[in-house]
């Protein structure tokens, strides 16, 4: 662009501009503390509405008391000090959103963090709003595809669902997740990462694996670092979650992760405490449930009458040495429709993705499962609840009779099955045909080491030769007695080659 | 608990001065100091006096101004200001306090409690400023 060019255009955007005359509410600072600011004046202030320090910052009006505003600040507290004005903006706090958000990394206000410049957005919203009413929703009855078999199969998530995942430290929560969002790529899925409190170097990692499998073009992450003030990490899901509304309001299925919200509500409990509200059990402030409660309600499946789309949640949840039964477990356990449970032990063990199949539950996704997997999952779900139970009691003794043996090595085998490596999402109509396969009892005789080797097999010599079986998983999601068939001949055909 | 806001407390001395029909008693501040002292309030008394003074003012329908500008208004301009604010706030009494401050580079600033209304060029350039640099 050439100079006359930029001249010309400012001279038109400067006769553009026209300062509308407003009486405008300023405060004054009366302390500053930990990223906290006391307020005098702002009387007609509302809560959670922004305001703006003199130096520019902003920061969100949440104690309104007698004689002063407790207000957070949003960014560099240093420069602000005693006596600076504050005002305030009438306005809720909102974050720009557009398409062009798409591939990018910003902060709890939507500013870019990544150096890839300016996001032009042409809307605002607001990062808080009331989670849309009964009248407006339908139940969940879509599948999201992760591409994680034992979750795919046995835990199974709907399009809308909050499917909570937790578990200790290390046992892989957030992989699940990433695997979840690599396995949208041309799913019309639209993902958010939201990361609270994470290190940066986790981020910039997940990141790079994301642009490696091309996941970006469909992904926004939100990043409220460890380094940031806490305020920026209570308001990171909530900004979020505006992203995935915005999304979803053009009638798109979005798909939302919270990484973690146990690191939330700690941001929350820090800046509660701070601004001296009282605290209550672990110390966290009497709005804790609630906190969570607003956030994960906004996760739904819009009717067709209402523009469709739908928000997929899922909340991930930080236990200390597996207990479950604390105050944050407990409360977003009750909150969302079901739960994947990780467990140490079976990280160990090498069982991974650590899901414990017993603990973990679903309690709507049922409905979304595509009726194949349906079929072949509910004799899976029964293998394995069986095995569990013998496995214990095979133990004590040698002398086992022929069938508890042999559902015995069934659940070895299906344990095996189950186990995937990290960034290997399998499609659904993979999946579908290996899990038939166990079910059916066609691996009885592979010896479990070589099973992984079997399913990767079996997987490509169907592919070329079972065509009419996985075309009609794919359209109709489900088999006919023809194609079962012709797949069973298959089945038999590859094991007979297989050594 | 309830806790007693330093508005209460101004509010009560107020109430208190008022019983002697305006005219205060000379024993009301000596027994506010002893008041404040006992219950280690003293490092309140500034913002106190401040609300008291608030107080004083909204009772009375009074209210103070602070106009800032870069050269001493003309008396004409303050006149017609003074009936604009008197109809605004429903005043029967205008104080202004008046501040020049070269900075503002032209135009007002008037400030009344909470309220500013920004007249002053330094501000239009700096609104200016955040059209021009908005992303959004």
């Amino acid at each position: 662009m050439s100079n006359n060019n930029i001249v010309e255009n400012l001279r038109k955007e400067i006769n553009n501009f026209s300062l509308k005359l407003k009486i405008e509410k300023v405060g004054k600072v009366m302390e500053v503390f930990d990223g906290i600011a006391k307020v005098s004046g702002l009387s007609d202030i509302k809560s959670s509405e922004m305001v703006i320090f003199q130096n520019g910052e902003n920061g969100v009006a949440l104690n309104l008391e007698e004689d002063a505003v407790g207000v957070i600040i949003l960014g560099d507290f240093s420069k602000i000090k005693e006596g600076d004005d504050v005002k305030a903006t009438g306005r809720i706090l909102e974050i720009p959103v557009s398409d062009n958000i798409l591939g990018r990394v910003v902060n709890a206000l939507g500013v870019p963090i990544d150096g890839k410049g300016v996001i032009k957005a042409d809307k605002t919203y607001p990062i808080e709003k009331v989670a849309p009413g009964v009248i407006t929703r339908q139940s969940v009855d879509q599948p999201v595809s992760t591409g994680i078999k034992v979750i795919d199969a046995i835990i199974p998530v709907g399009r809308g669902q909050r499917e909570l995942i937790i578990g200790d430290r290390q046992t892989g929560k957030t992989a699940i997740a990433i695997d979840a969002i690599l396995n949208q790529k041309g799913q019309n899925m639209i993902c958010v990462y939201v990361s609270i409190g994470q290190k940066d170097s986790k981020l910039r990692k997940l990141q790079a694996r994301l642009e490696q499998g091309n996941s970006m073009d469909y992904t926004v992450i939100v990043s409220a670092g460890a380094s940031e003030a806490a305020a920026m990490s209570y308001i990171a899901p909530y900004a979020g979650v505006s992203i995935a509304e915005y999304f979803m309001d053009q009638g798109k299925d979005v798909l939302i992760i919270y990484d973690d919200l146990s690191k939330h509500a700690v941001a929350y409990r820090e800046i509660s405490l701070l601004l001296r509200r009282p605290p209550g059990r672990e110390a966290y402030p009497g709005d804790v449930f609630y906190l969570h409660s607003r956030l994960l309600e906004r996760a739904c499946r819009r009717n067709e009458k209402y523009g469709g789309g739908s928000i997929t949640a899922f909340p991930i949840i930080e236990t200390q040495a597996g207990d479950i039964s604390a105050y944050i477990p407990t409360n977003v356990i009750s909150i969302t429709d079901g739960q994947i449970f990780l467990e140490t032990d079976l990280f160990y063990k090498g069982i991974r993705p650590a899901v414990n199949v017993g603990s973990s539950v679903s309690r709507v996704g049922s409905s979304a499962q595509i009726k194949a997997m349906k079929k072949v999952a509910g004799t899976l779900k029964l293998d394995l609840a069986q095995f569990r139970e013998l496995e214990a009691f095979s133990q004590f003794g040698s002398d086992l009779d022929d069938a508890t043996k042999r559902q015995l090595e069934r659940g070895k085998r299906a344990v095996e099955v189950l186990k995937q490596l990290q960034y290997a999402p399998v499609k659904t109509e993979h999946q579908v045909v290996t899990l038939y396969a166990l079910v059916k009892g066609f691996m009885d005789d592979v010896s479990v080491e070589k099973i992984k080797e079997f399913e990767q097999g079996l997987i490509d010599y169907s592919e070329n030769n079972a065509k009419t079986f996985y075309k009609e998983i794919r359209d109709a999601k489900m088999w006919t007695e023809k194609s079962e068939e012709q797949l069973k001949k298959i089945i038999i055909e590859f094991k007979s080659s297989f050594e | 608990m309830t806790v007693i806001s330093n508005n209460d407390i101004a509010r009560a001395i107020y109430l208190a001065s008022k019983e002697n029909n305006d005219a205060l008693s000379p024993a009301l501040p000596g027994r506010v100091v002893n008041f404040l002292f006992k219950k280690r309030l003293l490092s309140c008394a500034p913002d106190i006096l401040l609300r008291l003074d608030k107080i004083i003012n909204q009772e009375k329908g009074r209210i103070v101004v602070r106009i800032t500008s870069v050269t001493k208004m003309q008396d004409r301009a303050k006149t017609e200001l003074e009936q604009f604010l008197k109809k605004r706030y429903s005043a029967k009494e205008i104080s202004f306090f008046e501040i020049l401050d070269t900075r503002l580079v032209g135009g007002i600033k008037v400030e009344v409690n909470d309220e500013i209304i920004d007249l002053s060029i330094r501000n239009k350039i700096s609104k200016l400023q955040e059209y021009l640099t908005r992303s959004v």
